[in-house]
C-alpha cells in the first residue's frame, strides 16, 4: 500500500510535536522533593504570617533569602501541631540541627546582581508578580533541574512556548527587560550585570 | 512494509519541521549556551550571607583602598572605598577585577620542585661560589616591609647583594596637588600612572602637555598633545632646559621651533611645573631644576617610613657575576627584561629561583619555581605610591585562602641566609606607631585618627581591616642626578621606539578582562607589536601576519598588525611572555622576517 507523500510529512511532524512537547521535558529535567513538606498557606492563614516575616531583610538591607533553620526552629523547636510533615521536619533538622537543602526555584546566575530591597520598597512590587501564587501554596511544588543548565524548571515561567508548562511568571532575563521596558526604567547591561 | 529512500526523507523533513514548532531545539541552544557555567573547574560562589570587608589593593604601589563585598566569605566583587582621602574611592580597571586572579587559568599552585629540594639546590650551589661570585635577590617591588628582610638576608651573606629596579625619577615623589604645569614624556599618566583618585582630583589643578609620538589615552585627555618623533623625549627635555639648540630639537623631534618655545614658555610662567619621564634620565633631572621643582613639586624620598633606601641596581653588578639568584615576584612591580638579567649570571651552572604566582612570569627561565600566594591570597605591605609626597603604610589583607603549599619568599630567602626574618609587618607597624607622627585612615568608620592616640595592637587591627597610615610630607632635599640613560643596544641598528600598549603586568590581569579586552579588539593579543604599514613595508613585512621582534637584548617571533594610526619609526609593543623577555624601558627594536 502506498502512503500519500503529505501524509508521511504530516507523521514525522506529529511525532515530533509529540516528542518536543511531552516527551523532551521528561528527558532535560531531573526532579527531585523538597526535603520538607511545607505549606506556605498554613502558615500565613493559621500563623498570620507575611512573606517578610520569614523571607526577611537585613539590617544593611541584603536579602536573607530562604530562611536558616535556625529562624524555622524558633518557633518549631516542639511540634506545635499534629502533621505527620510537622514531625518529619522536628526530627529530621530542628533536633539534629540539620540544614534542610532547600531547593531555589528562583536561582540566578552568579553574574547578576539583583536587589530584592530596591524592587519591594522602591519600586513597590509584590512577591507574587516574580514569585506567583508561591505565597498561597499548599505543598511545595517537586523541584525540576534542567540537567544541562542547571537552573530551575519554574524561572521560564508559565508561557507554554517557553516552558511546556510553570506556575510563575518568568525569571528570565526577557522577563527582566520586558518589566523595565514596560516600566520606563532603566534596562542597560550594567545595570543587573555589574 | 518496504520504505522507500523518498518516503524515510518525507517522515524525516515533517520530524525536523514539527521540532521547530516545539520548545526542544530552542531551548537546547540556550541550555548548550549556558552550559559553561557547569563545566568542572569554574568557581562556585555558594550562596550565604553577604559581608563586606575592606583591605587596599597590591597590584601596583598606588594601594586604592578596596571595599570587597563577600558572599559567604567569597569575594565577588570589589570596589573603591568611598571617602577614603587619598583613593577617593577611584580604582583601575585591574583592581576592580583582581578577586579573579587566584582562578588565572596560568596560575602556579605546584612548584618545579619541593620546598626541601629547591633548598637543598641552594644550599649546594651557595656553598659552590668561587671567590667573588655573588648571591643576590632581585626585589621587583622594593619599600615592602619584606624588602627590609632581603637586604638584611643578603647583609648576612657572603658576597650578597640585594637589587632593586632603577625608580622612575631617582626615587623622588611627585606632589600634583602643588603643579600647575606638568610636561609628561611619555608616561601613561591616565594609564596606569599614579594613584587614579588622586590624579583625578589633582587634574584640575594643573595644565597637562604630553609629548608622546602616538594619540594614547593620557594625550587625548591632555591639554596639549606634542606628536614628537619616537624616541626624541630627552632631545625634547635637553631644548626646553637649554642645553641644546632650539633648531636642533625641532629637527630631531619633528615639532616646529616655535612650538618649543612656547612649551618652555608655558613651563616656566605658569609654574610650578614639573617634568615626568618613565625612566631616569639626566635631561628631564636638569630640566626639572631648572624649573625649579625639586623641593616643590618633587618632594625626595628620603623618610624612613618609606621603607628600605634602594638597593643597588643590576647595571651596577659586573656581567656573569651571580651564581645564586633569588627573584621575587609575588607581588606585581617593576618589569626588567630577562635578558637583562641572565647576562648577569655566571656563565656555567647559575641558580636562579623564581617566587612566582603565574607560569607566565621569569618562573619560565628560573631553575626552580616555588609557587606563591598573589592577592587577595597574601598578607603584604605597599610601598608608598609614587604621587604621594607623605610617606604611607598600608595592608593588602588576604580576602581568601591562599591554596595549599604556597612558599612565603621571605622565610626562604631568611633561612638561605640563617638568619630571622621575625614579622617584618608588625615590627614596621610598631615601628610607625612608636614615631607618633601621622594619622591613620579607617575605611569601615570613614574616619582618620592620629595614630598616636591608637595602641599598638588596636593600629595593628586596624591595618589588617584596610586602614592607611599616612605620615607627614618628606621634606628631603637630596637629589641624585642619574648617571646618563641610554638606549639598549646600537641606535645605529636599531632604529625604533618601542612603545608598550599598557601596563607590563598587564599579561597577568584579570582573565575575564583580557578576553573581553581581546574580543572586543581593544587590546592587541599578547606577544603581537603594531606598525605603519610603511615601517613593514621598508623592513620587507607588507604583508606578513609575523615577524621577529630584534632589540639588543634578543629576538621573539611575534604577530603584526598593520596600522596607519601608529607613526612611523615606532612599534606598538602589546607585553607578552616573549616581548616582555627582550623588551624594557627606553628599548630600541628592529623588525624583520622570520
Amino acid at each position: 500500500m502506498k502512503i500519500p507523500g503529505s501524509y508521511l510529512f504530516l507523521a514525522g511532524a506529529l511525532a515530533a510535536l509529540g516528542a518536543g512537547w511531552v516527551g523532551f521535558p521528561h528527558v532535560i529535567y531531573k526532579s527531585r522533593p523538597q526535603p520538607v513538606d511545607f505549606s506556605h498557606k498554613t502558615h500565613a492563614d493559621k500563623a498570620g504570617l507575611k512573606c517578610e516575616d520569614c523571607h526577611a531583610f537585613r539590617d544593611d538591607g541584603t536579602f536573607a533569602g530562604i530562611p536558616p533553620l535556625e529562624k524555622c526552629a524558633g518557633c518549631h523547636a516542639s511540634a506545635m501541631g499534629s502533621t505527620a510533615a510537622e514531625k518529619n521536619f522536628i526530627d529530621r533538622y530542628v533536633t539534629p540541627n540539620r540544614e534542610p537543602a532547600w531547593a531555589d526555584y528562583a536561582r540566578q546566575p552568579e553574574n547578576v546582581f539583583f536587589s530584592h530591597i530596591s524592587h519591594v520598597k522602591l519600586g513597590g512590587l509584590k512577591c507574587e508578580e516574580c514569585h506567583g501564587e508561591m505565597g498561597a501554596s499548599d505543598t511545595l511544588r517537586v523541584y525540576q533541574e534542567d540537567r544541562i543548565g542547571g537552573y530551575s524548571r519554574d524561572i521560564w515561567g508559565a508561557s507554554p512556548p517557553r516552558n511546556m508548562a510553570g506556575a510563575a511568571p518568568g525569571m528570565k532575563m526577557d522577563d527582566c527587560v520586558d518589566c523595565h521596558r514596560r516600566q520606563g526604567l532603566s534596562h542597560s547591561c550594567l545595570d543587573c550585570h555589574k | 512494509m518496504q520504505k522507500t529512500r523518498r518516503e524515510i526523507l518525507l517522515f524525516m523533513g515533517g520530524g525536523a519541521a514539527g521540532a521547530m514548532l516545539t520548545p526542544a531545539p530552542w531551548r537546547l541552544i540556550t541550555d548548550t549556551a549556558i552550559w559553561s557555567e557547569n563545566w568542572p573547574g569554574i568557581p562556585r560562589p555558594a550562596a550565604g550571607e553577604v559581608s563586606e570587608r575592606y583591605t587596599n589593593c597590591a597590584l601596583c604601589p598606588a594601594g586604592c583602598a578596596v571595599r570587597a563585598r563577600l558572599v559567604n566569605g567569597q569575594p565577588v566583587s570589589l570596589a573603591g572605598a568611598a571617602g577614603h582621602p587619598w583613593s577617593r574611592g577611584a580604582m583601575c580597571a585591574f583592581g576592580l577585577t583582581a578577586h579573579h586572579l587566584p582562578y588565572h587559568p596560568d596560575r602556579l599552585k605546584v612548584g618545579s620542585a619541593s620546598e626541601a629540594e629547591t633548598a637543598a639546590a641552594v644550599a649546594d650551589a651557595m656553598a659552590r661560589r668561587g671567590a667573588g661570585e655573588k648571591a643576590a635577590v632581585l626585589d621587583l617591588a622594593p619599600g615592602r616591609a619584606a624588602s627590609a628582610v632581603y637586604r638584611r638576608a643578603m647583609a648576612a651573606v657572603k658576597d650578597g647583594v640585594y637589587l632593586t629596579p632603577e625608580r622612575p625619577l631617582g626615587g623622588a615623589r611627585v606632589d600634583l596637588s602643588k603643579a600647575r604645569t606638568v610636561l609628561s614624556l611619555g608616561v601613561p599618566l591616565f594609564a596606569g600612572w599614579g594613584t587614579p583618585g588622586n590624579l583625578y582630583t589633582a587634574r584640575a589643578n594643573f595644565r597637562l602637555i604630553q609629548a608622546e609620538p602616538y594619540e594614547s589615552a593620557t594625550a587625548a585627555l591632555s591639554d596639549e598633545w606634542l606628536a614628537i618623533k619616537p624616541g626624541s623625549e630627552a632631545i625634547l627635555a635637553a631644548a626646553l632646559a637649554g642645553k641644546i639648540p632650539n633648531t636642533d630639537a625641532a629637527v630631531a623631534t619633528g615639532l616646529a621651533e616655535q612650538r618649543i618655545v612656547d612649551v618652555g614658555l608655558s613651563l616656566r610662567a605658569n609654574g610650578p611645573s614639573v617634568v615626568l619621564a618613565p625612566e631616569n634620565s639626566p635631561e628631564v633631572f636638569e630640566l626639572n631644576r631648572a624649573l625649579g621643582a625639586f623641593g616643590k613639586t618633587l618632594v625626595a624620598d628620603d623618610s624612613a617610613e618609606h621603607g628600605a633606601p634602594d638597593g643597588a641596581t643590576l647595571a651596577s653588578v659586573p656581567d656573569g657575576s651571580i651564581r645564586v639568584l633569588f627573584l621575587d615576584e609575588s607581588v606585581p612591580g617593576a618589569h626588567i627584561p630577562w635578558k637583562a638579567i641572565e647576562r648577569k649570571l655566571v656563565p656555567s651552572n647559575p641558580l636562579v629561583v623564581a617566587f612566582a604566582w603565574s607560569r607566565e612570569g621569569y618562573g619560565r627561565h628560573a631553575h626552580f619555581v616555588l609557587p606563591a600566594a598573589v592577592y587577595p591570597e597574601m598578607l603584604t605591605d605597599i610601598p608608598s605610591a609614587l604621587d604621594s609626597p607623605a610617606p604611607m603604610f598600608r595592608l593588602a589583607a588576604p580576602l581568601v585562602a591562599a591554596p595549599a603549599g604556597m612558599i612565603d619568599p621571605v622565610a626562604f630567602v631568611a633561612k638561605t641566609a640563617g638568619i630571622d626574618p621575625g614579622n617584618p609587618l608588625r615590627e614596621k607597624a610598631d615601628a610607625i606607631q612608636k614615631a607618633g607622627r601621622g594619622s591613620v585612615f579607617t575605611p569601615a568608620g570613614g574616619k582618620s585618627t592620629p595614630v598616636r592616640s591608637l595602641k599598638p595592637d588596636d593600629f595593628w587591627k586596624a591595618l589588617n581591616n584596610g586602614a592607611t597610615w599616612m605620615g607627614e610630607p618628606a621634606a628631603g632635599t637630596s637629589f641624585a642626578k642619574p648617571a646618563s640613560t641610554l638606549a639598549a643596544g646600537d641606535a645605529s641598528d636599531f632604529r625604533l621606539a618601542v612603545a608598550f600598549t599598557g601596563a607590563h603586568f598587564a599579561t597577568l590581569a584579570s582573565p575575564l578582562m583580557a578576553k573581553l579586552y581581546q574580543d572586543s579588539d581593544l587590546r592587541l593579543a599578547p606577544d603581537t607589536v603594531a606598525l605603519h604599514p610603511d615601517t613593514a613595508r621598508a623592513a620587507g613585512l607588507a604583508d606578513a601576519a609575523r615577524g621577529k621582534l630584534e632589540t639588543a637584548y634578543g629576538a621573539c617571533a611575534v604577530g603584526l598588525v598593520l596600522d596607519a594610526a601608529v607613526p612611523k619609526g615606532l612599534l606598538r609593543v602589546a607585553p607578552g611572555p616573549e616581548t616582555l623577555d627582550i623588551c624594557g624601558a627606553n628599548t630600541r627594536a628592529k623588525v624583520a622576517a622570520l
